[in-house]
């Protein structure tokens, strides 16, 4: 997004420097048939603009429901949910909210560049828009030449990058992650977080994102929010200090990796 | 890239299974032949008088003009079919209680024999093309909707997530998402019915129709003219084949080539 672009759609300057995402005493109950779990229970978050915080804890402590809550596709019982600043239902288009999943869900039947326009196809941006904006975001996650290559045609981390391209094509200021690597072995992990520090440095969007990998939070994050099992609050926020890019063996690292696998 | 996996066979390849195809042929021909010779031709022709026949009925228009008002209602029932099958299919797919409520009705038309909806045609519309047209229309609209309502089956729940999170309106889902989805269902459940509604077309026109191929074979066989029956059973075979290769393999093809094992077949 252009300086123009952004300039004239930010409704104000304090509303610019608000924490990026605010979560206010978020209670969350799930009902099938007979039963109820509360899954969150007084949830409390402050991310702040262009961090990147990590999301961690046992699974089944809620951590996937609560980034479902920021995304807006799960509606808390109880709490607030501020984007920008701005109540959640109240969605700016100066400030989107950027979805990667744990799988890639990229459309067999679509090429990957036409998987990237999908997430374009929401409004109503005319398509000559749509397909430069998508090889502009192939370029970002270096996929140059693979545009119209099926999804089959693809290898795992290629694909994953195909789903990166797809989230942050609508160029949204807020990056929800759920386990977005967990899928890809050890070196295109690596590869991957590589990857998205080198666009955060570009693009200075805020990212939130869930892991279950300790090594992942220590690596990646400037906190990281430890969750406490069913139902799920957040226990304590670990600031992690060193600056990156980081390496699990530095032992500045590992202190932290140690510290969180005590917390969980 | 990739090229190797998505290459087509080579010509070698390609002249190694037409020279296969051909010997099968001569085989399945010579056969007929040496079957021909020991028995009367009203029971079984030989090739040469079948060819005869042929050239015959090719010659004098029969061929040509029977052959397109089969066609035609072929058509025409198998076009109505999908147009009715595609959104019925869906709207049982979309409506779990719709769904099980006429759960039960599909297998029971699919068990009607073709030739009582022939009969019940001619109660209702007499000798014309709608008797033709009903029995195909009959026959294929079950089988579309059947497939057409597996299809919105297997619709990924993912998918519908991801357009969630994107904020993409429901028409659009269902443009991008489920249509995609069910597509190579319906295309199989259309190849399908457009077989079987060739198939009882025929019987359509043989006991409700004063012209097509269908009315045509039982005349030449009321007049013990089997060389002329084989004549247009072997029209009908070529003319199934010819539309098979050179229409829906293709399209099918070039509409799933996003679909690893095609690629790979």
């Amino acid at each position: 997004m252009n300086s123009a672009e952004l300039a004239q759609g930010v409704p104000s300057q304090t509303q610019q420097s608000a924490p990026a995402i605010r979560l206010l005493g978020i209670d969350k109950t799930f009902r099938s048939g007979e039963q109820t779990i509360q899954v969150l229970r007084d949830v409390n978050l402050t991310v702040g603009p262009q961090a990147i915080v990590g999301l961690i804890g046992t699974s089944g402590s809620g951590k996937s429901t609560l980034l479902n809550i920021v995304a807006g596709i799960v509606r808390p019982d109880r709490g607030q949910v501020c984007i920008c600043g701005a109540p959640s239902e109240a969605f700016n288009d100066w400030c989107s909210v950027g979805y990667m999943f744990q799988e890639d869900r990229l459309l067999p039947w679509r090429t990957a560049i036409r998987n990237v326009e999908f997430a374009l196809e929401t409004g109503s941006i005319p398509k000559s828009e749509r397909t430069r904006r998508a090889l502009e975001t192939l370029h970002l996650v270096e996929l140059d030449g693979f545009e119209n290559a099926f999804p089959y045609q693809l290898s795992g981390g290629m694909r994953s990058r195909v789903a990166l391209a797809r989230s942050l094509v609508t160029e949204p200021r807020i990056l929800l992650m759920d386990e977005p690597f967990s899928r890809l072995d050890a070196q295109t992990r690596a590869q991957m977080h590589e990857e998205l520090l080198r666009i955060h440095r570009l693009k200075g969007m805020t990212v939130l994102f869930v892991t279950h990998d300790v090594a992942e939070a220590a690596l990646l994050a400037d906190e990281v929010a430890v969750m406490s099992p069913r139902p799920g609050s957040i226990k304590e926020i670990v600031k992690i200090a060193p600056p990156r890019p980081r390496d699990v063996t530095q032992t500045d690292v590992t202190v932290y990796m140690q510290r969180l696998r005590e917390l969980i | 890239m990739n090229s190797e996996l998505s290459a087509p066979p080579t010509w070698r390849k390609r002249f190694d299974l037409l020279t296969q195809r051909l010997l099968l042929m001569i085989v399945v021909v010579v056969i007929w032949w040496l079957a021909s010779l020991s028995v009367p031709h009203y029971v079984l022709p030989g090739p040469e008088r079948v060819w005869d026949a042929l050239r015959l009925i090719a010659a004098n228009g029969d061929l040509w003009n029977n052959l397109a008002i089969t066609l035609w209602r072929v058509v025409v029932g198998f076009v109505l079919a999908a147009l009715t099958g595609l959104p019925l299919g869906i709207f049982l797919g979309a409506n779990r209680r719709a769904g099980e409520f006429f759960e039960p009705v599909l297998p029971v038309l699919n068990t009607v024999s073709s030739a009582i909806w022939a009969i019940f045609a001619i109660i209702w519309f007499g000798i014309s093309n709608a008797t033709t047209i009903f029995v195909v229309f009959m026959t294929a609209m079950p089988l579309i909707i059947t497939n057409v309502w597996q299809g919105t089956r297997s619709v990924n729940a993912d998918f519908i997530e991801l357009a969630q999170v994107l904020r993409m309106p429901q028409w659009k889902v269902m443009t991008k998402v489920y249509l995609p989805t069910i597509l190579p269902y319906f295309f199989s459940g259309a190849r399908l019915a457009f077989g079987f509604g060739w198939r009882v077309s025929l019987v359509a026109e043989t006991i409700g129709s004063s012209s097509g191929i269908g009315y045509r074979l039982r005349q030449a066989a009321d007049l013990i003219r089997t060389d002329q029956v084989f004549a247009w059973t072997l029209t009908l075979v070529i003319m199934m084949a010819t539309i098979e290769m050179a229409m829906m393999k293709p399209v099918e093809n070039y509409l799933f080539r996003w679909k690893k094992d095609a690629q790979a077949q």
